[in-house]
């Protein structure tokens, strides 16, 4: 039931949303004197002391739940409200713990850039719509933040948009969420149509109330919705063009936060989800998870990869949703954010400074490409510290809290496989294998990129690499601390220590346990990375590549598929030749038609022109000109002519004596 | 005797002619020469009526006077063309035109 | 018919046939010559009329003086008169101009009408002379009764008609003095 009440917690929560709000119109309103940060820095840790307070009362209390009206249309009434429940306040401190070191990071990273009061202001739009996305009660303000939250994407991706691939690349991830959207809109004009409300609690309570094709319906939309948001296969498509961005905000919204959006709100509304849905739902995960792994293998752009193992891990989060393990998703989903921001800060540290070194020596490489770097580990050792932290964390090594978090989805996977029949078994096998590639990839540009020698040493012989400089580097090292096990369990190796999943859990998602895969699993996948550890060794680093390059499955990884160029030959084209008939019809028909009606007005009124100058001016002139004339002829009569005048004197005699002979005789 | 009506016919024949002659044609002396015809034919006009008026020979007598008033006529006539000649190096009527509107 | 209306006939012939050439002459010492015949005529045609004296100061006055006048006046003026009188002979005959031509007919038109009219219904004091007796016979005294008449009823006349023929003379030799040139 909606409290009326506005306590402490309460209102730390709305601070918490609200500050970045209030730091993004103060950094618009200064413009270029935002340069230095400091408004949205503040923000954002004022904001993360108010999220934490909040959670620290709401975590494991009763939610609290606020509305207000907002506006009427006819006798529909729209509501605006806050729902703190322990989602929302996990979300809150999760969102906010991730903003802050991004912030830091960036003062460092965007240093000197000439944009850059443009880029806190949006940084700070961002913030402000995350946050109130996860604490929104009802699916309209969602639908409005989580458009926000795109937005912000968008300008950021595009934020040095004098690059033309930075303009496309903001273009796809913008138009590729609004197919998403649109299923976001179906699920709520489906809520609404049948509900009467956009409560997210009403909907959770009573799903029941759509009747069953609807229920489907609706729920496979706000699948859609997400799998846009959240980059699931086929829609992934603008995750890894979005990389053309600058790497902190790659960090922030499209690692951590953004595409959790979609997660979140699928555990949001679990409740809507029928069998058939949640199948959907994990095979999508599957198939994004194993794709993803599948194209990361072959990029040789750092960020790249790391976009592609993003991809991955969503599916993997999605997988925990469609099994019904909610909870476990979300965990993953925070575990997720932590280790897959440092490494993109970490890959910004080290794209920065090659960047620097083409600079300083004048160099034409890229300073993204794998294969420019090597043996970064002796000039980058602290950077070097993090990354190998954050890769063990993805991998799923022991003492880790991917580790965790990973290996609880893998085993909760089986224990839902064994219930299910068909092809449905074979979702875990899947995921152990993705999991076994998530290793590969990440070990290889481990050895690529910090193993090894130099390569661009080979062109020139005095290049320096220098480590990070201290502004990165702190928040890099405290995202490490965060990677571990101790934030998120006091047994490193069991999951059933882990505090937030606890808390998270729900009547809804418990599976029958398998306890001998508890212990076989980890031992599995531990395994299993070390072997290609050592493989990854042997072929990165002391360079014995046994496999020749530019086979069929090698280029179907690097060219991705060959998705792009399916959507640009399917879609694109077609929409484009569409719109151009659409000109054409425009141009021809329908300015055809208004040039036609005015050419008949024009016809029209040269017709009245001629009407008027002729027959109304000319009648005007016929009297003028039989004035005249009459005038005229009466003007003759003088003229001067002796004959003239006599032979009118006898004229009007021969008058007058006709008069008197006609009248009077 | 000759019917009074013939005179009259005679003296209107000799009129109109003498009309045409002053409206048409163009020389001034010309002119003169048709109002002398109009004048003469009302004299023969008033000559005519004279002969049923024995008691005051009125229409004789007028004749008479109209004669003479003809010659002063002419010769005023006369000397005016000829100034207006000197003047206008023209005697053509229609030449004069001064009066023009 | 006896002879009389015949000779009538002639006179009245030579009149306007005469009247009729002069009006179509271009050349205008012709036009003055047949005047002169038309004068004889109009003379001989008063005699018809029983007014003998009239015809004979018809004949002094209007031939003797006004015509004589006019020839004078136009043969004794200069030479770019005369040679304006020449210019433009191009027909011999003068062409009519029809404006005119119908003024003069319809006027011709209404004075026969009116003179037929008076025929059929003669005026009330033509009617009265002619019963008690007072019309003019060929065999009377004009001359004498017509004298009589001017000297006694007609006197005033008489003597302003002589006064307006001095003002004339003495209007027309002003008209004609020579300027003084300065």
């Amino acid at each position: 039931m909606p409290t009326t009440a506005l306590t402490y917690p309460l209102l730390a929560a709305l601070s918490a949303v609200l500050l970045p709000f209030a730091g993004f119109l103060l950094s618009a309103a200064l413009g270029k004197r935002a340069g230095n940060g400091a408004v949205a820095t503040s923000a954002i840790l004022l904001s993360l002391l108010a999220a934490c307070y909040a959670f620290a009362q709401i975590w494991n209390q009763p939610p609290i739940h606020i509305q207000w009206h907002w506006f009427t249309i006819g006798e529909q009434a729209f509501h605006v409200g806050v729902l703190l429940d322990n989602m929302a306040v996990m979300m809150l401190v999760l969102v906010s713990l991730i903003a802050l070191p991004v912030h830091i990071y960036s003062a460092a990273y965007m240093k000197g850039d000439p944009g850059i009061h443009r880029y806190w202001t949006y940084l700070s739009l961002f913030c402000f719509a995350m946050l109130g996305l996860v604490v929104a009660d009802n699916l309209l303000l969602m639908y409005i933040c989580w458009e926000l939250v795109g937005f912000a994407s968008y300008l950021l991706i595009g934020f040095w948009f004098t690059k033309d691939a930075a303009v496309q690349a903001n273009k796809k991830a913008f138009i590729v969420n609004r197919i998403g959207d649109i299923g976001f809109l179906i699920g709520m004009a489906l809520t609404y149509s049948h509900l009467g409300t956009l409560d997210t609690t009403a909907l959770i309570e009573a799903p029941e109330i759509l009747p069953a094709p609807w229920l489907t319906v609706a729920g496979l939309a706000f699948f859609l919705g997400a799998m846009a948001k959240s980059a699931q296969f086929p829609l992934h498509v603008w995750l890894p063009d979005a990389m053309e961005g600058p790497t902190s905000v790659s960090s922030l919204i499209h690692a951590a936060t953004m595409v959790a959006a979609g997660v979140f709100l699928l555990a949001r509304i679990f409740p809507v989800f029928d069998a058939t849905v949640l199948l959907v739902i994990a095979t999508i995960g599957t198939v994004t998870a194993f794709a993803a792994a599948y194209f990361a293998l072959t990029q040789y752009d750092i960020k790249k990869i790391l976009a592609f193992s993003t991809i991955s891990q969503l599916g993997f989060m999605m997988v925990g949703i469609g099994i019904g393990m909610y909870p476990v998703a979300l965990f993953h989903l925070a575990t997720h954010a932590f280790f897959k921001c440092l490494l993109f800060l970490c890959a910004g540290a080290i794209i920065h400074e090659m960047q620097h070194a083409k600079e300083t020596h004048d160099l034409d490489m890229d300073p993204q490409d794998i294969r420019n770097m090597g043996g970064l580990r002796k000039h980058m050792p602290l950077t070097f510290t993090a990354i190998l932290i954050a890769s063990l964390a993805l991998a799923g090594f022991p003492f880790t809290g991917g580790y965790l978090s990973k290996d609880a989805l893998i085993v909760h996977t089986f224990e839902w496989a064994a219930l299910q029949s068909g092809a449905a078994k074979l979702i875990p096998y899947v995921l152990v294998a993705v999991s076994m590639l998530t290793s590969f990839y990440i070990l290889r540009l481990l050895a690529k990129v910090f193993f090894g020698s130099l390569s661009i040493r080979s062109v020139k012989k005095d290049i320096r690499i220098h480590e990070a400089p201290m502004r990165m580097l702190g928040p890099m090292l405290f995202l490490a601390g965060c990677s571990l096990f101790p934030l998120f369990s006091v047994n490193p190796l069991n999951d059933s220590y882990v505090w937030l999943m606890q808390g998270l859990t729900s009547p809804v998602s418990t599976l029958p346990p398998l306890r001998l895969l508890h212990l076989a699993i980890p031992v599995l996948t531990t395994g299993v990375t070390c072997i290609v550890a050592g493989v990854a060794w042997q072929w990165y680093v002391n360079g014995k590549y046994p496999l020749k390059g530019g086979g069929l499955f090698y280029r179907l990884s690097e060219h991705q598929g060959y998705l792009d160029a399916l959507y640009d030959a399917a879609v694109v084209r077609p929409v484009v030749r569409l719109s151009q008939l659409l000109l054409w019809v425009d141009h021809y028909i329908i300015d055809g038609m208004v040039n036609g009606l005015s050419a008949l007005g024009r016809s029209f009124a040269a017709v009245a022109a001629w009407l008027d100058q002729r027959l109304v001016d000319g009648f005007v002139r016929l009297i003028g000109k039989i004035a005249w004339g009459l005038g005229n002829v009466f003007r003759r009569l003088q003229n001067g002519r002796l004959q003239h005048y006599f032979a009118t004197l006898f004229f009007i005699i021969l008058v007058i004596l006709l008069y008197h002979i006609v009248v009077l005789l | 005797m000759i019917p009074l009506t013939h005179f009259l016919i005679v003296g209107a024949c000799l009129f109109a002619i003498g009309l045409y002659t002053v409206m048409a044609r163009r020389n001034a002396i010309l002119v003169l020469v048709g109002i002398e015809l109009m004048i003469n034919a009302a004299i023969l006009n008033l000559v005519a009526f004279s002969r049923y008026d024995k008691t005051a020979y009125g229409g004789q007598a007028f004749a008479l006077f109209a004669i003479v008033l003809a010659a002063a006529a002419v010769a005023v006539a006369l000397a005016i063309i000829l100034n207006a000649y000197k003047f206008y190096k023209s005697v053509n009527p229609e030449d004069i035109r001064n009066l023009k509107d | 018919m006896d002879i009389t209306a015949w000779v009538f006939y002639g006179f009245a012939a030579i009149a306007i046939g005469s009247a009729l050439l002069l009006v179509s002459l271009r050349n205008v010492a012709r036009s003055l010559f047949l005047f002169f015949i038309v004068l004889f005529s109009v003379a001989g045609l008063y005699v018809f009329a029983l007014a003998d004296f009239v015809a004979i100061t018809q004949i002094l006055v209007y031939v003797g003086g006004v015509l004589v006048l006019m020839l004078f006046a136009f043969m004794l003026s200069n030479k770019e008169l005369l040679n304006d009188l020449q210019m433009g002979t191009s027909h011999f005959f003068a062409l009519p101009v029809w404006q005119s031509v119908i003024l003069a007919a319809s006027f011709l038109s209404i004075l026969i009408y009116a003179s037929l009219h008076l025929g059929t219904h003669e005026p009330a004091w033509i009617s009265s002379s002619r019963e008690s007796g007072a019309i003019l016979t060929p065999t009377d005294q004009t001359v004498q009764h017509l004298g009589v008449q001017i000297m006694t009823r007609y006197l005033l006349p008489f003597e302003i008609i002589s006064v307006l023929l001095m003002m004339a003379l003495i209007g027309a030799a002003h008209l004609t003095r020579k300027e003084a040139n300065p």
